[in-house]
């Protein structure tokens, strides 16, 4: 199966400066993305996910942040290297991103279809008329009744789960290559957050996009990502198929997560967590960032960081565990969920 | 939204009622009795209390003061004691000037505050901006009767560019609206850019930088229309110290005008005139700031409902 | 079953609340220490408060002492802000007037501050026809634009110093109940009022020992930021020939005398106009501080 790269990410470092120090947000994230392909990243708070996502397209707030490193590779031009007028040009048209609160990232001034009309007019230099025309024909497509109304409507008028409906047509208006969504399920209600991933998956085979899905929700992530990167403490742990990662997690961290998952036909007197807590960006440790919380680490983990090896065709590991140097336990290689 | 109106004009009766009475009340703390002060020292007893009687002050107060609304309502506001000209007259000759002073006064609020705002928030902690709020800060700190002395000094006195009092021409009319206007201004330059920074940080304008919109079309479009609203209130509020000011500023540079009018009524003892321009200058703040609360909800209907 | 019984003594809960509020003030000067402006204006604040108490004592000469023959003279070495036109010594008498015009201020704030936030009380916490009454007489008052109350209650009273004082607190009263009244409030809405209230508290201490103590920092914001327009306020009313009658050294009756010498000794009103100027400046740094410090999303 041929597949094209769209999006090559290497080395990203997102560095943030401030009076308390230099936090760390994303430390060398690297990731492919396959045109067509839904990536799923996932992580906890603070993990860098979301800092990754606004990195890819400059959105990171200036003053403390900076994207100190790295390369964004959009069909082989580097973001990175652009010039404002032509990252402007990119923005919303090649590459687009959802946010994980519709409510206020969209402007509550003016109509939701003058929101996505702008987008058109400049991205796709239609007339006023036109593009108001190709607006109601989005909301319409992500499944707004009665769309020619709607799109007069400023968003206090509506409901949380058709803000984000609109939040997605104004994304996909230009057909932009990629779609970043950011969280964008997470501040929904559970029955909403179903029918817009449904949106968004019917709406990616139609338009052939590739989607790169942040998320901390594993459930999310099984049931769209065709491949999922964890993330932990600013860098990339495990990268691999969907399917091979929740049948056999390489990572003690991706273990602890699926693990922590709440199973539904086993019996469980307590739910398993993983203990400890995520090392402060300001204060990473040498070695290996999630040896604190490891079961399994030794000494190797405490004093050096491991690298994000292959380990077989298309998954990849952050873990001494699966390097020659291993001496420590081999059960967790041996483990399955 | 008829009906919001509809509720605050209602409102507005007691409340102008009420200034009436508190007119009225003041004006019958003055110590003595206007008869005496009337008729003058020496006159005799059956002058004074003829006087009195003419006056209408042997009739209990809530007549008197029923009497005094009504008169109102037919504009008369008595005579002046100076000059025995009807009060209303008065008013009316001068009212038109302090309005012209005080709409040019507005003009340089609205659009000095709003440039120097802008300005200072595009480019936040620069030297541009620090610059802006600390002549802003200044603005609001110097009392408005000696910045137009200042003003005067370095116009008119050194420069010999602009006139020193008066009001004839339209240079006339610059130094006193600039001194007017620059504490307003001041204020409405500060509001508008720490709304805007505020605007600036939030989620919608992160969209659309995302969207690639260009920058000046975020600022004009997005970010301006929403900070605006708050800023809408204090130039509402603007109007109130502005309508004050007029008192001191129309002193300072000898302008004809209604504050000046009260000022002089106050030193001749002109009771009815005072009395008069008081009412006169309250009952128009009342329907300014009718009129800008109306304004404000008209904006702010989306703010409401979320 | 073990029956608990405690006792919830009435001082543990005043006790608590009060060592919460100490905690906050500790970290809230911290914060004020870190704003510059604050600290500007603190200082400026803490120096006039010095030139209030002893400035009289530095005077070099009385500030009533007409020396004719020395009129009109610039700033020099033996009359550092010079003299006005009958001689007087203007240092001295920004000295003395220091005392009256931020005396001025102090009394009316304290007058009508205190008024005001009496009524706010009431009116917020009893609310329904207390508060529609008191709130539809501040409307009344607040329906006078700028110092025109001011004005009109001078111009019964007839002019002087006091009127100006009494004028003044008057049309602070309406900022400072507004404010109290939205804070009492907010405050009787939280529930540690309703625990104090099932102990049995009556009225009167729920509103003293409990509600004021908690929404003294708007006060005093608002305290700050009155005395500064009062001040204002009162140096405009006595440049206006209302207050201070000559021949006092207040700031706002010098700059009024001043300003007919303009042409020929233009420091006699450039000194008491800069006085003024820089106290109301030191206020609003000040102000600005305190708000900064106050305003529970800290902004970094």
């Amino acid at each position: 199966m041929k597949q094209e790269t769209v999006l090559e990410v290497k080395n990203l470092q997102t560095y943030f400066y401030s009076s308390e120090g230099v936090a760390k947000a994303v430390d060398g994230v690297s990731f492919t993305l396959q045109k067509g392909e839904t990536l799923g990243i996932v992580g906890e708070s603070g993990c860098g996910k979301s800092m990754t996502s606004l990195s890819l397209l400059r959105l990171v707030p200036s003053p403390p942040g900076k994207i100190i490193n790295g390369e964004i590779l959009l069909n082989n031009t580097d973001i990175l290297k652009l010039s404002d007028e032509e990252l402007r040009k990119i923005r919303g048209n090649k590459i687009s991103m959802i946010f994980q609160e519709p409510m206020t990232s969209l402007n509550p001034v003016l109509s939701v279809g003058e929101q996505i009309a702008e987008s058109i007019r400049l991205h796709q230099g239609l007339s006023r008329k036109e593009a108001w025309q190709k607006a109601v024909d989005m909301i319409r497509l992500v499944g707004i009744p009665a769309p020619e109304k709607r799109a007069k409507q400023e968003p206090y008028q509506l409901s949380g789960g058709m803000r984000q409906r609109i939040m997605i047509a104004m994304a996909l208006a230009c057909t932009p290559d990629v779609l970043i969504a950011d969280e964008p399920t997470t501040a929904l209600d559970v029955t909403i957050q179903a029918q817009i991933i449904d949106i968004i998956q019917n709406l990616q085979k139609q338009l052939g996009m590739s989607i790169i899905f942040i998320t901390h929700d594993l459930g999310v992530v099984a049931e769209i990502c065709d491949k999922i990167a964890v993330m932990y403490a600013g860098q990339v742990v495990e990268e691999g198929t969907t399917e091979s990662l929740f049948e056999k997690p390489l990572h003690p961290y991706t273990n602890g997560l699926i693990q922590s998952l709440p199973k539904l036909y086993e019996d469980q007197e307590e739910l398993s967590t993983i203990h400890g807590t995520v090392p402060s960006p300001y204060n990473y440790p040498i070695g290996c960032r999630y040896a604190e919380r490891c079961p399994f680490a030794t000494d190797l983990c405490r004093e050096q960081q491991p690298e994000l090896l292959t380990v077989e065709q298309g998954k990849k590991v952050r873990c001494w565990m699966y390097s020659n140097e291993w001496q420590g336990e081999t059960l967790m290689k041996e483990l399955t969920v | 939204m008829t009906l919001f109106i509809l509720k605050r004009l209602a409102q507005i009766i007691p409340v102008t009622l009420g200034v009436t009475l508190v007119v009225f009340l003041i004006m019958q703390m003055i110590p003595g009795d206007p008869a005496i002060i009337l008729a003058g020292e020496g006159a005799s007893q059956e002058t004074v209390a003829e006087l009195r009687e003419n006056l209408g002050l042997n009739k209990p107060l809530a007549v008197q003061y029923t009497d005094y609304i009504k008169n109102l309502l037919q504009g008369d506001m008595g005579n002046s004691l100076k000059n025995n000209q009807p009060v209303f007259e008065e008013i009316t000759s001068r009212l038109p000037i302090t309005i012209e002073l005080a709409f040019y006064s507005i003009l340089i609020t609205i659009v000095l505050g709003l440039i120097a705002g802008i300005i200072s928030a595009i480019r936040p902690y620069s030297l541009m901006d620090v610059g802006l709020m600390v002549v802003a800060l200044l603005g609001i700190s110097l009392p408005s009767f000696w910045l137009g002395i200042l003003l005067m000094y370095v116009f008119s006195v050194q420069l010999h560019w602009l006139p020193v009092a008066g009001w004839d021409s339209a240079k006339h009319i610059i130094l006193p609206a600039v001194t007017l206007g620059a504490g307003g201004a001041a204020i409405v330059a500060r509001m508008t850019r720490s709304s805007m920074l505020e605007v600036v940080n939030q989620d919608y304008i992160r969209t659309a930088k995302a969207k690639g919109l260009k920058g000046y079309i975020i600022i004009l479009k997005h970010a301006l229309r929403n900070a605006l609203i708050p800023v809408i209130t204090v130039v509402g509020l603007q109007f109130g110290s502005l309508l004050g000011g007029t008192v001191l500023v129309e002193s300072v540079f000898a302008v004809n005008g209604l504050g000046r009018m009260i000022v002089d009524a106050i030193r001749t003892r002109d009771i009815p005139v005072v009395q008069g321009g008081v009412l006169v200058a309250s009952l128009i703040f009342v329907f300014i700031n009718l009129f800008v609360d109306i304004l404000y909800r008209f904006f702010n209907k989306r703010m409401d409902l979320n | 079953m073990n029956k608990v019984t405690t006792t919830i003594d009435h001082s543990v809960l005043v006790n608590a609340r009060k060592a919460s509020r100490k905690k906050n003030l500790v970290s809230f000067l911290n914060k004020i220490k870190k704003n510059k402006a604050a600290v500007v204006g603190g200082i400026i604040i803490l120096l006039y408060i010095l030139m209030f108490l002893i400035g009289p004592i530095l005077a070099p000469y009385d500030p009533y002492d007409v020396q004719l023959d020395q009129k009109l003279q610039g700033p020099s070495v033996e009359h550092l802000m010079g003299t006005d036109d009958k001689g007087r010594d203007i240092l001295s008498r920004i000295l003395y007037g220091s005392r009256l015009s931020i005396g001025v201020g102090i009394s009316a704030v304290l007058f009508g501050g205190t008024i005001g936030t009496f009524l706010g009380l009431i009116a917020g916490y009893y609310g329904r026809w207390v508060d529609s009454i008191i709130s539809r007489i501040l409307d009344i008052m607040l329906a006078f634009p700028g110092i025109l109350l001011a004005l009109a209650i001078v111009s019964a009273l007839g002019p002087s110093l006091i009127n100006v004082t009494i004028a003044v607190g008057f049309f602070s009263i309406p900022m400072f109940a507004r404010i109290v009244r939205g804070s009492t409030m907010e405050v009787k809405k939280l529930e540690y009022i309703d625990a104090v209230k099932t102990l049995g508290a009556n009225d009167m201490t729920i509103l003293f020992k409990h509600i004021f103590p908690n929404i003294l920092s708007p006060i005093i914001v608002q305290a700050s930021m009155r005395l500064a327009t009062a001040i204002l306020s009162a140096a405009g009313l006595s440049f206006l020939g209302l207050g201070a009658q000559p021949p006092s050294p207040e700031w706002g009756a010098m700059l009024s005398n001043g300003r007919d010498f303009l042409f020929t000794a233009p420091y006699m009103a450039l000194f008491p106009g800069i006085m003024i100027s820089i106290l109301v400046l030191g206020f609003n740094l000040f102000g600005d501080g305190l708000r900064d410090a106050l305003d529970p999303r800290m902004k970094n």
